[in-house]
């Protein structure tokens, strides 16, 4: 825990719960900082989609973010035009009504020529792309199915990238401690020697219905953030690669880069903030 | 479909030395005795033999495959993953090269294909039987919310015709649905590499370097055969390897190099049986190389079983669930189906298999295991809906229990004997 400055003061493990003892300090929320806001395992329509739409909406009255990532599991279940609406044009129309960006990745339930063709979502038609904002490169994967030409697409954008940030958003976790799926193994031996390469900081993955940060792992934060919609309760299992974690309530994650920070605080569909934390960036990976 | 020649090519127990057990369509050797190869036995380890003879390497790596990358998955996938191209793309080509030998000599005189119109009905049956299962596939991947699986659709074709004749042996004795289950595999998977080709062709990244690659290798293949050329080694090597080289530059497995090849090759005038070796002097090149790959080829199984099978249960979804039920519910409803349209254009079943033993044979075809594990591999790349795939791959070995149990139930082969 290097690199996270210690805001979450002091963490207790309860069962699998593991939250910040004391509330962590708010974003710094300064002017010509990036805002944004991470959710993933969102698009089941269900009420309390919903109510973690609302409270994003209510927390952008305070914190003006213009960007959200989507970490996979856009949809659920049937994806027809009036699915889609239902499932996010509905949700998260105050969002979308203020101007809000929505940059998506494919989750396993993303049926792929509806998810990608869909404009809202903003992937004009692609698997895997990448785009930025000042001085960040967002990678955003198709970790579904990993093939050769993806891995040297990323490879190539990684390499020519001039950004010192750089976050990569795809949907099945690398590093986990969930009961349900976990880790993929098999993905992180194909990715992580490409994020390791090309000094990628923070990775956003989904794919488990909990909250959990992992404690960096060769120099890179993990965040799971799988509980935008559906919520697996009780579904983290902490071990000591676990740095904070939440499965009791769907949450939503905010971030702000500043300069050569990374704030982030995640709040819970009640409006409770369960984690938080600044990450700082540097430049050279220790270890590397 | 001539199924009267079934009953003698595919004993189990131990024969005389002079006649030996063939593999089954593109298969690893089917077990032949002990006694077979007097002096081959007396030098090989016991336990070697027997996992050799009775196709036990590829169950054998599967299972090594699954324990470990679910207790240990880093080194499992580290291992794997620098083996995956030699044994993928490279080992794999003896056993495809089997298949293709046991292809070319069905064709010959004597052989089950010969002539073509005996492979009508079971090849216009296998159409049904994929086609069923293929579309209860493409319904029922969206049912499990897994849509990303349907990518693996070639892996519903495929038909492991070893565990197949294995389970046909055990439901039917040696009765004429035998033979008529292992044609049915082999033109079941002849479709599955068509969909490959398809699947394939559309991911081509040289396709005009591919194309001209494989025209020199069928020419260099036509001219040796011209030459009269009865060595083995010039056709495998020279032209299977341009094969090799258009089909890895062309998108498509490489493993499947030697299925253009090996028509060319000289073999002898007559087959010997679909189950029957060749004299063990047999001196015609293809035999030489069914000799020669014998063993390669049972390794290289091995080796796939312990490369493809690792699938972290973990990991898994409900859309694991959308191949093994399709291919279960879809492959003895579309054999029927192709089977009764067949018949209404005039081709008739062997004598012996009505619906009844076409609903137990729907059953055992419906065992994907290697085939499926290779089919999916090449139709899809890396990551969950592969792993979602290779275990619904792994699940269709059911089909086996459920053919027995139906053949039970249905009173048809050995327990129609029974009864």
């Amino acid at each position: 825990m290097r690199h996270v400055l210690p805001t979450v003061a002091c963490a207790v493990v309860a069962g699998s719960l593991l939250v910040a003892r004391e509330a962590p300090p708010p974003l710094p929320n300064v002017t010509g900082s990036l805002k944004m806001v991470v959710i993933g395992d969102n698009g089941t329509g269900s009420r309390e989609q919903s109510e973690v739409a609302e409270q994003m909406a209510s927390f952008r009255q305070q914190f003006r973010y213009d960007l959200v990532l989507m970490v996979g599991d856009n949809f659920y279940g049937a994806q027809r035009p009036s699915d889609l609406a239902q499932k996010f044009a509905r949700p998260y129309k105050p969002l979308l009504d203020a101007g809000v960006i929505f940059q998506a990745a494919l989750g396993n339930h993303d049926d792929e020529s509806s998810t990608i063709n869909y404009p809202p979502l903003n992937m004009h038609g692609r698997r895997y792309y990448t785009f930025s904002r000042p001085g960040i490169r967002f990678l955003v994967l198709d970790t579904n199915v990993l093939d050769e030409p993806q891995l040297q697409w990323a490879d190539a954008v990684l390499q020519q990238a001039t950004e010192p940030w750089r976050i990569a958003v795809f949907h099945h976790p690398l590093y986990g401690n969930a009961r349900r799926h976990g880790a993929n193994v098999d993905l992180r031996l194909l990715l992580e020697p490409l994020l390791l390469k090309h000094r990628v900081q923070v990775v956003f993955s989904g794919h488990d219905h909990v909250y959990e940060r992992l404690k960096p792992q060769k120099g890179i934060h993990y965040f799971v953030t799988g509980s935008g919609g559906q919520l697996r309760k009780g579904g983290l299992e902490a071990s000591d690669t676990t740095a904070a974690g939440f499965d009791q309530d769907q949450t939503f994650l905010a971030a702000e880069i500043a300069a050569d920070d990374l704030h982030f605080q995640v709040i819970s569909r009640t409006g409770r903030t369960v984690d938080g934390g600044v990450i700082p960036r540097v430049s050279e990976r220790i270890g590397s | 479909m001539h199924a009267t020649k079934s009953p003698h090519h595919a004993r189990l127990t131990p024969r005389p030395a002079a006649a030996h057990a063939h593999p089954p369509m593109h298969a690893a050797p089917v077990p032949r005795a002990h006694a077979a190869h007097p002096a081959r036995g007396a030098k090989m380890p016991r336990l070697w033999h027997f996992a050799v003879e009775y196709l036990l390497l590829l169950p054998i790596g599967a299972a090594i495959a699954l324990i470990w990358v679910n207790t240990a998955p880093e080194s499992y996938f580290r291992v794997t993953g620098a083996l995956r191209f030699a044994v993928n793309d490279v080992a794999m080509a003896l056993f495809f090269g089997l298949v293709a030998k046991e292809i070319v000599e069905a064709t010959i005189p004597g052989g089950v294909l010969h002539p073509w119109r005996r492979a009508a009905l079971p090849f216009a049956a296998s159409v049904g039987m994929t086609m069923v299962p293929l579309v209860l596939f493409a319904v029922l991947v969206p049912m499990f919310d897994e849509p990303r699986v349907l990518q693996g659709w070639p892996a519903v074709f495929a038909s492991d015709v070893a565990f197949g004749y294995f389970a046909a042996r055990v439901v039917f004795g040696r009765q004429a649905a035998v033979p008529f289950v292992v044609l049915l595999g082999v033109c079941a998977n002849c479709l599955g590499l068509l969909a490959l080709a398809v699947t394939g062709a559309a991911a081509s990244l040289y396709p005009a370097v591919a194309v001209a690659l494989m025209a020199l290798a069928l020419t260099l293949a036509g001219m040796l055969r011209q030459a009269r050329i009865r060595s083995l080694w010039p056709y495998l090597a020279g032209s299977g390897g341009l094969s090799w080289c258009a089909l890895y530059f062309g998108g498509l497995a490489p493993a499947f190099a030697l299925l253009p090849v090996l028509p060319f090759v000289p073999h002898g005038r007559r087959d010997p049986g679909f189950f029957v070796d060749a004299p063990s002097a047999a001196p015609d090149p293809l035999s030489r190389f069914e000799r020669f790959s014998r063993h390669p080829a049972q390794i290289a199984l091995g080796l796939f079983g312990l490369v493809a099978a690792g699938v972290p249960l973990k990991a898994l979804d409900w859309g694991t669930l959308s191949l093994p039920l399709a291919v279960l519910a879809g492959k003895p409803l579309g054999l029927v189906a192709g089977v009764g349209i067949a018949r209404a254009f005039g081709l008739h079943l062997p004598s012996g298999i009505g619906w009844r033993e076409l609903t137990v044979i729907g059953l055992i075809a419906s065992v994907g295991f290697t085939v499926a594990l290779f089919f999916a591999s090449e139709s899809i790349g890396p990551g969950p809906a592969l792993s979602a795939i290779r275990m619904g791959a792994l699940m269709s070995v059911a089909g086996v229990f459920a053919a027995i149990g139906a053949a039970a139930l249905l009173r048809t082969g050995r327990f129609a004997r029974a009864v």
